[in-house]
């Protein structure tokens, strides 16, 4: 091999190194569809609409790990209402698995607190008052939520969660839920 | 792992043409040597952990496949390696065999943060750390300290003791007594019901029977105090469950539960013991800074924030001894019971972050399996319990006053 063609083998080299790592850590998470989807929401002209594809996750009565559901959401424009449709669509369930939310459970607002990258969740009162109780039912709904949001988000590095719009201590009589909580991302390993 | 692998936005397909047009220049084997030297950044960090014992010192070292950034915290008992990525460590809770001054390695992933903590045996300290290359090696050697414990974090609703009179000579630093008292904490009561099964049983009942005959055996086999949260069906708060057993000086802090879960396949019985949460280390560093500050004669303003902090903190200093209880009590469990095993696990649980003792959580059964509400409802299979959580309890007793110490 020539010294001219070790040079352009060297130069290809480090250019493919940087581009790959390039992408590696500047890849976007967010998937804008091409028209044809846009279409299908029924834009037209010069609106366009942005989809973001997300990964829910979970529970199966055959698994005690997560199982992923993929599903598109249309982006608005603030943040928090963003995090909202997100948390509503994943509250919605998804046939043949176990959503771990009491039924009627509903969210009364989100907030996003940028310095702290944490995500406040406030639901109604059902959340305590028509849980079933354990350990285990507890630790599933905190991590269903934390590890969904950590993980479709990656702004989001904490969640804290309010009832009823107050700290509350726990939310059956076990997890301090005073605390934020970060995400736990063994819950999403496959067995 | 899944998480840091999300290649649904990496362009595979101008990287493919782009190797493809590459195959002009470079030989297939040093394609293979280019893709060997990338995957690294591609897979979670591969860490092993080695220990040997040499003349005045024990080694312990982490080695991984490539290398990282990691910061360490030191506590008495206890030394964190926090690192910076996620590592790919097999099995949560590592023993270490034969060794004087080391005990077990527990691994936990925290966001993208990999946690190794290192429980010692004894007093012992961190005398050296260093990094070595080829392959990339973070090194402790631990020794012997000479230093005493530092004193504990005393809860806000312990009545405060007046101090000891001036002595001509100050004490040796006091080794911790044998144990004599030991708290049950039978959990829920009053109209705080628990968990509620299918055939309405309910948690609060079980565990206050499951409370009342461990406190027999207790009591008839080791003569040992032992003193409950609550011995009827009324409600308790979490902070008054850990006040009690603080202010009657308890040394082991049992509670005892039903398990529930939104599966209702979910079966097995599991033993938690606290998790060091990451926001429980802030609490601890704004601890610590505000300590300092109180030196200071006129910042008095956040001293009853501070106790509330360190309340908070309380099991901090017993998670080692805690994590043995639970390990020995679930043996027990697996062995008796003939249930599956979910193993001993942390959690955040407000009722032990506030005991200043060795404490568990014991899930025995649980109430939303049918098959397992049967067995709840059964005399024998509660002794059962009783009996198991005892046979843990009493082979924890002999490793707390006599190897422990």
């Amino acid at each position: 091999m020539t010294k001219k063609s070790r040079m352009v083998l060297l130069i290809s080299l480090a250019v493919f190194i940087v581009m790959l790592l390039a992408v590696l850590l500047f890849r976007k998470k967010t998937v804008k569809f091409e028209p044809e989807l846009l279409n299908k929401a029924g834009v037209s002209g010069a609106t366009f609409t942005e989809f973001i594809k997300v990964k829910l996750f979970y529970f199966s009565e055959t698994s005690i790990y997560l199982q992923p559901v993929y599903r598109e959401i249309e982006v608005p424009e603030i943040k928090e209402e963003l995090y909202k449709k997100f948390i509503a669509l994943l509250l919605s369930g998804d046939s043949g698995h176990i959503t771990p939310v009491p039924e009627a459970v509903q969210l009364r607002s989100v907030y996003y607190l940028e310095s702290k990258e944490m995500l406040v969740l406030d639901f109604n009162d059902l959340l305590s008052s028509a849980f079933p109780g354990g350990t285990s039912a507890e630790l599933e709904f905190i991590y269903f939520m934390v590890d969904n949001l950590c993980y479709n988000f990656r702004e989001i590095k904490k969640v804290k969660f309010l009832i009823g719009g107050n700290e509350s201590k726990t939310l059956a009589g076990h997890i301090d839920l005073e605390k934020p909580f970060y995400p736990n991302f063994e819950w999403l390993k496959s067995e | 792992m899944e998480s840091l692998l999300d290649a649904g936005s990496i362009p595979a397909a101008s990287i493919a043409i782009f190797l493809r047009s590459m195959k002009k220049f470079i030989k297939p084997s040093t394609f293979f040597i280019i893709i060997l030297a990338l995957s690294p950044l591609l897979t979670a960090l591969a860490v092993g952990i080695r220990t040997s014992d040499h003349e005045g010192f024990t080694r312990i070292v982490f080695e991984a496949d490539r290398s990282f950034t990691y910061a360490v915290q030191k506590r008495p008992g206890q030394m964190q390696l926090r690192l910076s990525s996620r590592a790919d460590f097999r099995g949560r809770t590592w023993a270490v065999q034969d060794s004087p001054l080391l005990e077990r390695v527990i691994h936990e992933i925290q966001g993208n943060e990999s946690i190794f903590t290192v429980f010692f045996k004894g007093d012992a300290t961190v005398k050296k750390n260093f990094v070595l290359e080829k392959p990339f090696r973070v090194v402790f050697d631990l020794e012997k300290s000479e230093k005493p414990a530092a004193p504990l974090p005393s809860a806000p609703e312990i009545p405060e003791k007046k101090p000891d009179p001036p002595q001509e000579n100050p004490p040796a630093p006091a080794k911790p007594k044998p144990i004599e008292t030991i708290c049950i904490d039978p959990g829920h009561g009053g109209e705080d019901l628990g968990a509620i099964g299918k055939s309405k049983l309910q948690e609060k009942n079980v565990t206050l029977q499951i409370g009342h005959k461990l406190k027999k055996l207790i009591e008839s086999r080791t003569g040992l105090r032992v003193i409950m949260t609550r011995d009827k069906d009324s409600e308790v708060s979490l902070n008054t469950r850990a006040s009690i057993a603080n202010n009657q000086l308890a040394q082991m802090f049992i509670s005892i539960h039903a398990n529930s879960s939104f599966r209702k396949s979910a079966y097995g019985s599991e033993t938690f013991f606290v998790s060091l949460q990451a926001t429980d280390q802030e609490s601890l560093e704004l601890a610590q800074k505000e300590n300092q500050n109180l030196e200071d004669p006129g910042e008095t303003i956040k001293n009853d924030e501070l106790k509330m902090i360190l309340w908070n903190m309380a099991q901090t200093e017993y998670i080692r001894e805690s994590s043995k209880l639970a390990e020995y009590v679930q043996n027990e469990l697996n062995e008796l019971l003939g249930t599956r095993n979910r193993g001993v696990k942390q959690a955040p649980f407000r009722v032990l972050m506030r005991t200043a003792m060795p404490a568990i959580l014991i899930e025995t059964a649980f109430i939303s399996n049918n098959n397992e509400e049967k067995k709840l409802k059964n005399e024998e299979f509660l002794d059962k319990i009783a009996f198991a959580i005892y046979n843990g309890v009493s082979k924890f007793i002999y490793y707390y006053n006599n190897i422990l110490k």
